[in-house]
């Protein structure tokens, strides 16, 4: 009894011989539908926040720089990976990429924001999206004026290093009385 | 005469006034008001009917009518229904007569609201702290509304858990909290006499992580099943898909029976790898390493599966209230169908290779036995009390999602060893890839996810069961007015069977303990270090390998040995 019982086991381990893979010496892509790092398309982001809303990691951060300035900021050292902003999205501006190699010392490498010209409504006040051109059309196109120093400086520190201690700053900034002239 | 009716006249009939209200909301599911007082009797009178308890709830509701609320739940499984009996007790005097002395698996849930909300309990025979950090300050409870759900108590160094006294004649065995292949940490103080175990200690709940209160405060409805998906490192689809059916049973929601079926395929296929991951660790614990590897090597077909249905390995993310989030479409149910062929063959090798090995039977047999009996007093469930004899499967009892239209068998063993839950588990195994056959070829077309209302309406509960791989997971949902639940109850399934792991090692070799407590399905192994606490002062110092080697060599070293 005991012998057969090794006879068949040294059988069943011998047939699939190795089965460890090459991974990471030889490339390993993830299955097609495979739920990786989420990726933002600027060009078709509205700026609704319907993502932010519904992170169950609550990673996604969407603030108001100034009336024109939306920002988006995901930070990925938080995120699971669910795919449910891809998922609400209305405009279909976030995709959920094949990429799973995330481990990373820097932060910054994990993390997307973007920076969305927003126009103000004539009766709210409220700002949406204007058209989807290109960012340094959008610029003209708003009547974006640097009017704050303030604004200047976050801006300027928001395009390369984003903290998100900066966004705390901009929470207390006082948003400007009137927009464009 | 039904069995709603059977239990209502019972229960009218030994309580008279005491039982308040009655309805019966979903079918299968009773709700039964009693007045505080008669609390016990009424789960005396349900356990006297042949019900088994499942878990106790408690809820805050002091802002609404100054009362915290309690409820027991039974289940009736031969006649499919389950019981929850409500009772609330004034905020200013919280305090219930103790059920544990009637029933011992409520002793752990109990303890939990004794803890989390300050409730008392009467005549319990071990009021211990069970859930809370033994530093958290005494009289704040968590799960009390007031209390945020990000505080931070600050730590204490200089209070411990007192262990349970040691039996005369006996050493203490500490095992964990951190041990070298624990999963998670938890404590077991095992006293023994020379190599046989005589009793045990349990402090667990020390990555107690607070999702409960999370979603009752922070995340709205369909962001919970996320969360519930991580309460465990296996049975995600169990936890999303039985928190999504208490909502939806709360809120009347009926959705679409593709997504019912999508969801039994998801469960089986969790059961799937589930029990080839238990096969290859009960295979490492008994020191049986060509299980592990080929159990684990099989396996992964299934974890490969799983991530081209779902998008990823684990975290499937498919379950959300009112459906499932992907289809099964026709490439994926081909891939399906041949990774069950593979398996099917594959596995049945590998119980041939191993069902008749000696050292397999040499190590379970008649090991961690518990009787029939003691597994219906301790309410156990899942293959650990199926190898006791008892045919328990939610599946069967409490049909869900699409299980009232498959065909299977519930294996059932009754040598109540380990052996009997290897036996089980490797049949379910086979049962597993019949039901997802079924499935595939039964699934109707239809939607995946139903509309819901804008807002589900506030105040309703709904309880709803799940076979998870390890026996039966409860969740309790009490709808809430902020699109979130105002109360979200878990009980996982190792939550009563862990509360029977002490009778279960009575009597047995310390040598057998990883395996004895793995039979249930969290993991163990021996260790080359020990520490060895004084179980009079407390205090506690660790032997290296020298001192160690020392002890073993000098008769007068070691401790007394009758």
């Amino acid at each position: 009894m005991w012998l057969a019982s090794k006879i068949k086991q040294v059988l069943m381990v011998a047939k699939p011989g190795v089965v460890t893979l090459k991974y990471p010496f030889a490339p390993h892509p993830a299955p097609e539908n495979y739920r990786g790092a989420p990726h933002w398309d600027h060009t078709k982001c509205v700026g609704c926040a319907g993502c932010a809303n519904h992170c169950p990691a609550r990673t996604i951060l969407v603030r108001d720089l100034c009336q024109e300035i939306r920002v988006l900021l995901y930070d990925g050292a938080r995120c699971t990976y669910c795919g449910r902003c891809a998922e609400v999205c209305p405009e279909k501006a976030i995709t959920m990429t094949p990429r799973f190699e995330q481990a990373t010392s820097d932060r910054n490498d994990i993390t997307e924001s973007l920076e969305l010209f927003m126009l103000t409504c004539g009766r709210c006040g409220r700002c949406y999206d204007m058209e989807k051109t290109n960012a340094i059309d959008k610029l003209g196109l708003t009547g974006y004026r640097y009017d704050s120093l303030e604004a200047r400086t976050v801006l300027r520190r928001a395009t390369d290093t984003f903290q998100p201690k900066e966004l705390d700053r901009t929470e207390r900034y006082e948003r400007p009385e009137t927009t464009g002239d | 005469m039904d069995a709603l009716t059977r239990i209502e006249t019972e229960l009218r009939s030994r309580l008279g006034p005491a039982v308040q209200g009655l309805s019966s909301p979903q079918p299968g599911r009773l709700f039964v008001d009693v007045e505080r007082r008669a609390l016990r009797p009424a789960a005396k009178a349900l356990i006297d009917l042949g019900a088994r308890y499942m878990v106790g709830i408690g809820w805050d509701e002091i802002a609404r009518n100054g009362t915290i609320g309690l409820a027991h739940t039974f289940a009736f499984d031969a006649d499919h229904v389950a019981v929850v009996l409500r009772a609330a007790a004034p905020a200013g005097d919280p305090s219930f007569e103790s059920i544990t002395p009637d029933i011992p698996s409520a002793g752990w849930s109990e303890r939990e609201y004794q803890d989390l909300l300050g409730l008392t309990f009467t005549g319990h025979p071990k009021p211990k702290r069970l859930v809370l950090a033994d530093d958290w300050p005494a009289g704040v409870y968590p799960l009390r509304k007031e209390v945020p759900y990000n505080l931070e108590p600050p730590a204490a160094e200089d209070v411990a858990y007192r262990l349970d006294e040691a039996p005369p004649g006996t050493t203490v065995v500490p095992i964990g909290p951190f041990h070298l292949s624990l999963h998670e940490p938890e404590h077991f103080a095992v006293y023994v006499d020379g190599e046989t175990i005589k009793g045990c200690d349990y402090r667990g709940f020390m990555t107690h992580r607070g999702i409960e209160k999370l979603c009752q405060t922070q995340v709205s409805y369909n962001e919970v099943p996320f969360v519930a998906e991580r309460i465990c490192g296996i049975c995600g689809s169990v936890h999303a898909c039985c928190y999504s059916q208490a909502v939806e049973a709360a809120a009347g929601l009926k959705i679409s029976r593709r997504a019912e079926y999508i969801r039994t395929i998801m469960l089986e296929i969790e059961r799937l790898h589930s029990h080839l991951l238990w096969l290859g660790i009960a295979g490492h614990l008994i020191g049986f390493d060509t299980v592990f590897m080929q159990a684990w090597r099989v396996r992964e077909k299934v974890m490969w599966l799983a991530e081209r249905i779902t998008g990823n390995r684990k975290t499937y993310g498919m379950i959300v209230i009112g459906g499932v989030r992907r289809d099964i479409t026709p490439e994926i149910r081909a891939g399906i169908e041949d990774v069950l062929a593979a398996l099917e063959k594959e596995v049945l090798e590998l119980k041939r290779a191993i069902i008749g090995d000696s050292a397999i039977h040499r190590r379970t047999k008649g090991v961690g036995y518990l009787s029939k009996e003691e597994a219906v007093r301790w309410s156990l469930v899942g293959p650990v009390a199926r190898a006791r004899g008892l045919r328990l499967d939610v599946r069967k009892d409490h049909p869900y999602a699409a299980y009232d239209d498959m065909a299977f068998d519930v294996p059932v063993a009754d040598s109540g060893d380990v052996w009997g839950t290897l036996v089980v588990r490797v049949l379910e195994i086979f049962e597993s890839i019949s039901i997802l056959r079924q499935a595939l070829a039964g699934m109707p077309a239809g939607p995946l996810l139903i509309e819901a209302p804008e807002a589900l309406p506030p105040l309703r509960h709904g309880l709803s069961m799940v076979e998870a791989p390890r026996g039966e997971s409860v969740h309790y949902v009490i709808t809430g007015e902020e699109n979130r639940p105002e109360r979200w109850r878990v009980r996982a399934p190792t939550y009563p069977n862990l509360q029977a792991v002490p009778q279960m090692l009575l009597d047995n070799q310390f040598a057998d303990f990883p395996i004895i407590l793995g039979q249930i399905d969290p993991c163990f192994s021996c260790t080359d270090r020990v520490a060895v606490i004084d179980a009079g002062s407390g205090r506690r110092r660790i032997l290296g390998r020298t001192e160690l080697e020392a002890l073993s060599r000098g008769p007068e070293a070691g401790r007394s040995r009758s």
